[in-house]
């Protein structure tokens, strides 16, 4: 049985049946098989000294019984890692970032406290899913849409609180951004409401954020100054129809002007998520180059001159965007032709293709077989089906994944460096390029492009060493360029972290002074993105 | 008449002693639904966007057993318990790892009874 770092196991027993007394005993789990459901699935150590993995598990019901835990972690000294629904694959999945830790499992608290349908937000528990919300939502009929990230399973909170995101108009992509209040119990077992939700008696917890004062709610996020127990979110209203149109434009050079247009309409909120792909390279984001792809390659990153050469040989045009519309018909089939003059009179030879038209909600039925599921805000698992066992991975499907991702400024240079860096770097590690010359940025967050790499991970310690190479070097490779990775899981959180070292790490300094005021024992997810309390706080100034 | 309501009672009894002993293959269809369908239904979006095809459970068992055995998971009959509960509880491939929480010791054996009712 693992124990929490210093601990003694007598120590460790009182704390248990401590945490029995809060929980019941059916909800504390410490046998050595209850606590290996909190390994990371897609660990890139699984199996290995390094792997995260808890030492106990506890589960409470309800905001009484998280005080009271954190109580008694904090009197025992014992590291805490709360998760909401713990799904965060790729990025640690439900194990602590502190091997020792015992996880605060919150699904039981799975409330939906509040939908309204009328200034369109919800305010629940970090136990309820995107599922869970979704139905809700459907059992009532009202009239809202979500935003959800591909996996329905995890939750609105958790997802949140990792700066996850998702796919429909960019203020509600920001799945952190569009959250409007939150309550939170602190290291000391104290309950802090945020924004207009710290007036007892308030109207407008969900409709005004800032309240009075300084807007703490960000602490909260990819931290450990608290364990969220409530949060709200702002919905989009049900959008009457939805409609998508792709444009191309014929050249390899013409894509900074497509880029710049696409900015254009999404900054003014003309276009929900756009999709970019390259019609001469068949595709964009992909596990391997497609071999044509790979055969221009061969002497290096090709010439511009190589890459307009390719694409008239194709016949197809370079670059494809595809607009999504939300909103009463008129307005969106306006929008598709406002947004078709306006690349015609900027890219010359743009083309306009129509695509799908739907007037929302789907019925159910249609919904089932209905492959864009999330960006209709309809939660789903579909997504797994890209690392699954296919005709082509028959033999090795992946069985887990690293995600990271460049953010980069919305420049057509910064996504072909991008691109390069990666495909160079995958290379140097023997790994077979999965960028080229037509890679495609990815516009989870309005602002910025994501240029993606997906590494794979196993549990097999040589490939996982690989891997872990691979997914450092791309970390440095990034920050040599000024592009941030944006998230990452626990066995990277340091790495990451340390980059963002402007004026000797003011940054961090400045977090781990909260840290020892507002957790001075530091029981509370020790070392989640690189803030250590400071008994832990080893090899730094 | 006394008799009857008797044996109705018990009758009553006898269930719900049954419903809390032993695991309910009806219940498990519910909780299958809930956390197995989205990746192991038998209804699938023909292609999906990003590549990949359909629900992922489906598709890779449809890879896997080259029509051997059904794609779709309940309509397996040779599925065994003990292999059940091993690839819920540890995980396969992209498959993760179901918690208790999420998925409790009793909804798992009601998942088991569901997938094998029709067992040879
Ligand atoms: C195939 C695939 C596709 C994916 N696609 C997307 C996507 O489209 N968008 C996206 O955003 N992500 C995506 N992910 C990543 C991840 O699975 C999701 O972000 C998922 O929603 C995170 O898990 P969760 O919601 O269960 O959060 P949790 O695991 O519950 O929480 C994440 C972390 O936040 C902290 N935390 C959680 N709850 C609390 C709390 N109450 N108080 C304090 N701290 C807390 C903890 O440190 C926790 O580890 C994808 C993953 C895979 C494998
Ligand atoms: C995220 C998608 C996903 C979910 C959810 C999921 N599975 Fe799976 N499952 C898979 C994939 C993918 C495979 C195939 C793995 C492989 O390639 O061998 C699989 C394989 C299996 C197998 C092995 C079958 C065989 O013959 O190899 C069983 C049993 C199984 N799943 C049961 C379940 C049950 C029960 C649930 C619900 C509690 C569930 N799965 C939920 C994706 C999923």
């Amino acid at each position: 049985m693992a124990l929490p770092p210093n601990v003694s196991e007598e120590v460790f027993a009182s704390a248990l049946s401590e945490f029995a007394q809060a929980v019941g005993d059916e909800w504390v789990f410490s046998s050595d098989e209850d606590v290996a459901l909190y390994r990371d699935s897609y660990s890139i150590y699984w199996d290995e000294p390094e792997e995260r993995v808890a030492s106990a598990a506890v589960a409470p019901a309800n905001v009484e019984e998280v005080q009271q835990i954190v109580r008694v972690a904090n009197r025992y000294g014992i590291p805490i890692y709360p998760i909401s629904t713990g799904r965060n694959l790729t990025y640690g999945g439900a194990a602590p970032t502190l091997s020792g830790s015992v996880v605060v499992d919150l699904k039981r608290m799975n409330r939906v406290l509040e939908v309204d349908e009328d200034r369109h937000f919800a305010l629940v528990e970090p136990g309820v899913s995107y599922f869970d919300l979704y139905n809700y939502i459907q059992e009532r009929g009202l009239n809202v849409m979500l935003d959800v990230p591909d996996p329905g399973w995890g939750s609105p909170i958790g997802n949140s609180l990792d700066h996850g995101v998702g796919y429909t108009m960019s203020p509600y992509r920001d799945h952190f951004g569009s959250h409007c209040g939150m309550e939170f119990v602190t290291a000391e077992g104290e309950v802090v409401r945020t924004g207009n939700g710290a007036m007892p008696g308030s109207e407008s917890w969900q409709d005004y954020r800032y309240g009075v004062g300084p807007m703490i709610d960000g602490l909260l996020a990819q931290s450990n100054f608290g364990i969220v127990t409530k949060m709200g979110f702002w919905l989009m209203p049900m959008p009457e129809t939805f409609l998508t149109g792709t444009v191309t434009v014929p050249r390899y050079g013409d894509f900074d002007a497509l880029v710049k247009e696409v900015s254009y309409l999404e900054d003014s909120f003309l276009t929900g998520m756009p999709s970019f792909g390259s019609p001469a390279a068949r595709g964009g984001i992909g596990r391997q180059a497609p071999t044509q792809l790979a055969e221009l390659m061969q002497d290096g990153w090709p010439s511009v001159e190589r890459l307009e050469d390719f694409v008239s040989a194709q016949g197809r045009p370079a670059w494809s965007v595809e607009l999504r519309f939300y909103g009463p018909e008129e307005v969106v089939r306006a929008s598709w032709e406002a947004a078709k003059r306006r690349f015609g009179d900027r890219v010359a030879g743009a083309s306009f293709e129509d695509g799908d038209f739907w007037r929302l909600p789907l019925p159910a039925d249609e919904l089932a077989t209905n492959p864009r599921k999330a960006v209709l805000g309809v939660p789903a698992l579909e997504i797994f089906a890209t690392m699954a066992r296919n005709p082509q991975t028959n033999e090795a499907p992946l069985e887990g994944h690293a995600d990271l991702f460049a953010f980069l400024p919305r420049k057509a240079e910064a996504v072909h460096d991008a691109a390069r860096m990666m495909s160079e770097t995958y290379s140097e590690f023997g790994t077979p390029p999965a960028h080229h010359p037509f890679s495609t940025p990815i516009n989870f967050y309005s602002r910025a492009f994501i240029v993606a790499a997906i590494v794979p991970t196993w549990r097999d310690a040589a490939k996982n060493a690989q891997s872990r190479a691979l997914y450092s070097r791309l970390i440095d490779r990034c920050a040599e360029n000024g592009w941030i990775v944006y998230r990452t899981n626990p066995a990277f959180q340091d790495q990451l972290v340390s980059k963002l070292s402007f004026n000797n790490n003011a940054l961090l300094r400045f977090e781990e002074k909260l840290k020892d005021g507002i957790d001075p024992k530091g029981i509370i997810s020790p070392g989640r993105y690189g803030i250590w309390p400071a008994s832990m706080r080893s090899g730094r100034a | 008449m006394r008799v009857t309501i008797v044996m109705a009672a018990l009758a009553v009894l006898a269930t719900a002693a049954f419903a809390q002993d032993s695991p309910s293959a009806d219940n498990g269809k519910v909780v299958f639904d809930k956390w197995c369908t989205p990746c192991h239904g038998a209804v699938a979006p023909p292609e999906m966007p990003f590549g990949g095809d359909g629900l992922p459970g489906t598709s890779a068992l449809g890879v896997k057993y080259r029509g051997e055995l059904p794609a779709v998971l309940e309509e397996r009959t040779d599925l065994a318990p003990e292999f059940i509960e091993t690839v819920v509880r540890g995980g396969l491939f992209g498959m993760p790892i179901t918690r208790k929480t999420e998925v409790s010791e009793s909804e798992l054996e009601d998942v088991i009874a569901y997938l094998t009712r029709n067992n040879n």
